[in-house]
């Protein structure tokens, strides 16, 4: 078992605690086996990157770590709830109140501002942010009312995180952020998304193909052919605006 | 190329497979129109065929002069005059009848037997039994519809009184005419086929019952082909009138050929009117659905055009797709249409007695069908078809840019409608797109319209029966007498033990003109504060004949092109004859009210004739009504007795048998339309949408949440349809009252408040039907594809 979170300072606080999980796609001679067989520990408030090549399985771990997605066999426990048992309407509630997302594709809501935008989660969340405030966090006080179709890529992306933050979740998973960004606008969304995790740690979850965006994380977990097949502990965290590629 | 072509056809076969629910719900659309439009071509088809030729082989007369005495003579100058191609002379008269199954008197037209010959005119149709043998003068043959209703066996005995004399008739075969298609007594507006009889008997009896040996007072005349009539009419009014001629007339205003032809032109209307708007939405549905494909293929389309493929075969290639989409429709719309077709030649059948009514789709009804069909594929096609063409390769390689929203006064408007973000999302996509969401409004109004203008006649009919056998019409019966009679008469009806209350009025057949307009409808002469019949107009208010000069009603103030003060000219064609001068004081629309009424005193006064009368309203003592039926049916004076309650209940049954299934009908069209309309753009607006939907379902939406963004819009379409579409319906309505309205009544305009009610449930029962079955698509969105693509 990969124990991400053995840290010095006493026993660790899991948030999440992966056992043997699997995933398998169809079935017979065109099975996928798209995980096989994970086991991981998560420390609440950590900065964890995933590293590894196309097709290795990430995005389905993290699908299934946010309730999107059923697991073939083996557990996620959140909190000591098992995910991995949750019906569809649990799952929806899970993501509701627990869970942010962030995509490579940003998947804003084209007829609705980005102010709009956040205080559509805000809305049906306990205990949000204002929706300003959000926005303010991720330095776009200055964009409040324009429509996607009028904010660059990078601009989009940071809405999409204030959304996803807006209503204080626990965790954040964030699959391919940067993916469709140039390395100057990539870095502003990591330093967005690295003082949410400073500020309110929030457990953050990032994909990425970008071996220097591992710096920024507290771990660093490395995917090959749906295994673990390595992990790093930074002991510094490097600061995103720093990193380039 | 041929590789790319097939290719292609691949394609096209996918992308049809694909859209299969969606062009399921067009084909409903379409089949609805060319179903409507089969049926209503298809039965004008055969029933004017049907009465052209039975009209031609029974040789219906194409004029009719009623008259008093002619010697039998004057047929041969008859039968010279230009234009006219073959004349009968005939004896017509009326009976009362008494009969063991009917407890009223029953009302009988008698007629001398056209000759044997297969010159004669107005042939019969012999269905059952014989023609009556000529050494047996009590032997008559009856129209088969009373036959049936009166349920008489061949044979049967019937008591009669003709003329005022004491007959006794023998029922020897039951026949059709082409005269009495649809059989309907004088001042009936449904036929009562158990209370109204027509008799044909020999003419040697009947030229004795009524004195009228080597004479007649009815001729029929066929006219040479080619000729128009009016100069056959004018020629024959001056011939009979020394011998009482109340005018010659042609076909196209006798009674039941007017209510054939009246029937064809309702169909007509129905043709020209209905299939419009199912192929107008279905063009609207193609057009969304093709759109939204070349908006999803826009890659594809610039990749075959930089391959070098021709924009001809990608215009073909979405061409081909609309008139596959359609095809279903054609066919289903085909099948419907004959199928509705036969039910409704089954219907009038029931109405109007042909001796055959086959209900044929001849190649015209098809040839409609196909082009009505082509209608919507082209319509809906040419948008989306032209804008692949014009797709430049390389912006069609470009993915699109996201949907730009920031236009002002949709942000502001959407901002201040929204009480949250959902509903601005709906909002927001709804305004978006305001052509396409105006079409679908009108769409989904088109239906409520249908169904309130469609449904809205037996509210109307209920309101003009209530007004005529309730405010107008208060008597338990009316009597018409065989001749006028004087102040006798009244007091002999007076003391028939049972008769509470009698008025009397006087009708005389008159034209009535004004300058070269003309009416040919009688004078009505009423009674002051008459309880029992009374003038009411079509809302129902009561009124009195003028104290001086007439009334007409607004259709012959019309055709006359008179107002109240102006002059009027009553040619009397009875009695002396006089030409009255009469000065309109009056105007006013009743139900069933005939052209011209006035003050009997007046009419008497005008007539110079003393204290006359036609007839009577009777209120009678209902525990006496058998005695006073057995009166009046052997009183010698009476020619004619009408229940009111009887003939009620007739038109309640005749409007209940008919009301049922055209409820289905017309529910079941609009239905197809508001189905047709949300499906489609429900599925589109999913098809958008995906991505957003699922997206917020990844961002803890739950279905329903989910749901109500999607059908939120549609039920934002259907609401602000409903108003517009009740509306239309009414409006309809009111034009189509204007279209069925003849001489023998006026339908009130009338709206039951229940029938738009009704229409809004339809609506809502459809689309909440429809919403259903999107839904499950919405609960079915697959999460992690959505944030896989970028769209
Ligand atoms: N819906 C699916 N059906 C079948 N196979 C799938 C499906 N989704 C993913 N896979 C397969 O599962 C494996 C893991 O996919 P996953 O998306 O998790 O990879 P990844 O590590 O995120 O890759 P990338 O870096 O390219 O995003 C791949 O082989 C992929 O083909
Ligand atoms: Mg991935």
């Amino acid at each position: 078992m990969s124990r991400l979170a053995s840290q010095a300072d006493g026993e660790p606080e899991a948030i999440f605690r992966v056992d043997g999980l699997t995933k398998v796609y169809g079935e017979g001679e065109s099975a996928v086996h798209a995980l096989r067989g994970v086991d991981l520990v998560a420390r609440q408030g950590a900065m964890i990157v995933l590293l590894g090549p196309s097709g290795s399985g990430k995005s389905t771990l993290l699908n299934i770590l946010g309730g999107l997605d059923h697991a073939s066999a083996g557990h996620v426990w959140f909190h000591g709830n098992d995910v991995t048992a949750f019906g569809d309407d649990a799952l929806t509630e899970y993501r509701r109140r627990s869970v942010g997302f962030v995509f490579q594709f940003y998947n804003l809501v084209a007829s609705l501002t980005a102010r709009e935008n956040v205080s559509l989660i805000t809305e049906i969340s306990d205990n949000p942010m204002d929706p300003a405030e959000a926005l303010a966090l991720v330095g776009l006080e200055a964009r409040l009312d324009h429509f996607p179709a009028q904010l660059s890529g990078g601009e989009q992306q940071r809405v999409a995180i204030a959304r996803a933050i807006a209503k204080r979740p626990e965790v954040l998973l964030c699959d391919e952020p940067t993916g469709a960004l140039d390395s100057q606008t990539g870095t502003r969304v990591l330093a967005a998304l690295d003082t949410v995790n400073r500020e309110f740690g929030t457990t953050t979850f990032i994909i990425t193909h970008n071996a220097v965006i591992a710096d920024m994380a507290d771990e660093v977990l490395l995917f090959g052919d749906g295994r673990i097949t390595g992990q790093r502990h930074n002991q510094v965290r490097a600061a995103p605006l720093g990193l380039s590629w | 190329m041929s590789f790319l072509r097939s290719t292609l056809t691949v394609k096209l076969m996918r992308d049809f497979w694909r859209l299969r629910s969606q062009a399921v719900a067009i084909a409903l659309v379409i089949a609805a129109g060319v179903g409507t439009m089969v049926m209503a071509v298809g039965l004008i088809g055969s029933m004017s065929a049907t009465r052209d030729t039975y009209y031609d082989q029974y040789r219906f007369a194409d004029m009719f002069a009623p008259l008093v005495r002619a010697p039998e003579t004057l047929m041969a100058k008859i039968r010279m005059l230009p234009g006219v191609a073959a004349a009968d002379s005939r004896i017509t008269t009326r009976a009362t009848l008494d009969l063991p199954l009917v407890m009223e008197p029953v009302t009988a037209r008698v007629h001398s037997l056209p000759a044997a010959s297969p010159s004669a005119l107005n042939r019969l149709v012999l269905r059952a039994g014989r023609y009556p043998n000529p050494r047996h003068p009590e032997e008559v043959v009856a129209n088969e519809a009373f036959v049936r209703a009166a349920g008489l066996p061949l044979g049967a005995r019937m008591k009669a009184v003709l003329y005022g004399k004491q007959v006794d008739l023998r029922l020897v075969g039951a026949v059709l005419s082409p005269e009495y298609v649809y059989a309907l007594a004088p001042g009936q507006i449904f036929p009562d086929n158990r209370r109204s009889a027509v008799l044909w008997m020999d003419r040697e009896p009947l030229a004795a019952a009524l004195n009228l040996n080597q004479a007649f007072n009815d001729v029929v005349i066929r006219l040479s082909p080619g000729e128009g009539g009016k100069e056959v009419e004018r020629r024959l009014d001056i011939l009979l009138a020394p011998y009482g001629g109340a005018g010659a007339y042609p076909r196209a205003q006798q009674i039941s050929d007017r209510f054939v032809t009246n029937e064809i032109d309702q169909l007509t209307t129905m043709a020209t009117l209905m299939p419009p708007i199912f192929l107008l939405v279905a063009a609207f549905l193609l057009n969304i659905v093709l759109s939204r494909l070349v908006d999803t293929e826009r890659e594809v389309i610039g990749l075959l055009k930089a391959f070098g493929f021709p924009v001809r075969a990608i215009m073909l290639h979405y061409i081909v797709l609309a008139i596959l989409l359609s095809l279903g429709g054609l066919a289903l719309g085909i099948a419907l249409g004959a199928w509705l077709g036969r039910g409704m030649a089954g219907i009038y059948q029931n109405f109007f007695t042909f001796p055959f009514l086959r209900f044929r789709i001849d190649a015209t009804a098809y040839l409609v069908a196909l082009a009505a069909t082509l209608v919507p594929v082209m319509l809906g096609a040419a948008t989306a078809v032209w804008r692949a063409a014009r797709l430049a390769p390389a912006d069609a390689m470009r993915p699109e840019a996201p949907a730009d929203y920031s236009g002002v006064a949709v942000t502001r408007l959407a901002a201040a409608l929204g009480p949250d973000e959902p509903s601005r999302i709906i909002i927001r996509g709804l305004l978006r797109r305001p052509i396409r969401s105006v079409l679908a409004i009108l769409g989904l109004a088109a239906a409520t319209m249908l169904y309130v203008a469609s449904m809205s006649p037996n509210g109307s009919m209920d309101r003009m029966i209530d007004l005529g056998f309730s405010r107008a019409d208060r008597s338990d019966l009316a009597v018409a007498f065989a001749e006028p009679r004087d102040a006798h008469a009244f007091h002999e009806l007076e003391r028939i033990p049972g008769i509470l209350n009698v008025q009397p009025f006087r009708t005389v057949g008159a034209r009535i003109r004004s300058r070269h307009h003309e009416v040919r409808d009688g004078l009505v002469g009423v009674e002051q504060r008459g309880d029992l019949s009374r003038v009411v107009d079509i809302e129902g208010r009561t009124s009195e004949a003028p104290p001086v000069g007439v009334m007409l009603s607004g259709r012959t103030a019309r055709i006359l092109d008179v107002g109240v003060g102006d002059l009027v000219e009553a040619l009397v064609t009875e009695g002396e004859r006089p030409a009255l001068r009469m000065r309109v004081t009056a105007i006013l629309d009743s139900p069933f009210g005939g052209a011209a009424t006035l003050d009997r005193a007046i009419l008497n006064q005008a007539m110079r004739e003393g204290d006359v009368l036609s007839g009577a309203y009777l209120q009678v003592d209902k525990a006496a009504l058998p005695q006073v039926y057995a009166r009046l049916k052997a009183s010698p004076m009476i020619a004619g007795v009408t229940a009111r309650e009887a003939t009620l209940r007739t038109i309640g049954e005749t409007i209940e048998e008919n009301f049922s299934i055209q409820t289905y009908f017309y529910t079941g069209l609009a239905m197809l339309v508001v189905v047709g309309v949300i499906y489609n753009s429900a599925r589109i607006s999913l098809s958008e949408r995906a991505r957003d939907l699922a997206s917020l379902r990844v961002l803890g939406f739950r279905r329903g949440e989910v749901a109500f963004i999607l059908l939120g819009e549609q039920a934002v379409l259907v609401l602000v349809s409903l108003p517009f579409g009740i509306w239309a319906g009414i409006e309809l309505w009111r034009f189509l009252i204007g279209q069925f309205n003849t001489e023998l009544f006026t339908i009130p305009f009338f709206v039951d408040p229940r029938v738009p009610a009704q229409g809004v449930l339809v609506v809502a029962i459809a689309a909440a039907a429809t919403a259903f079955l999107v839904r499950r698509r919405v609960d079915r969105l697959d999460l992690v594809r959505a944030l896989k693509t970028r769209e």
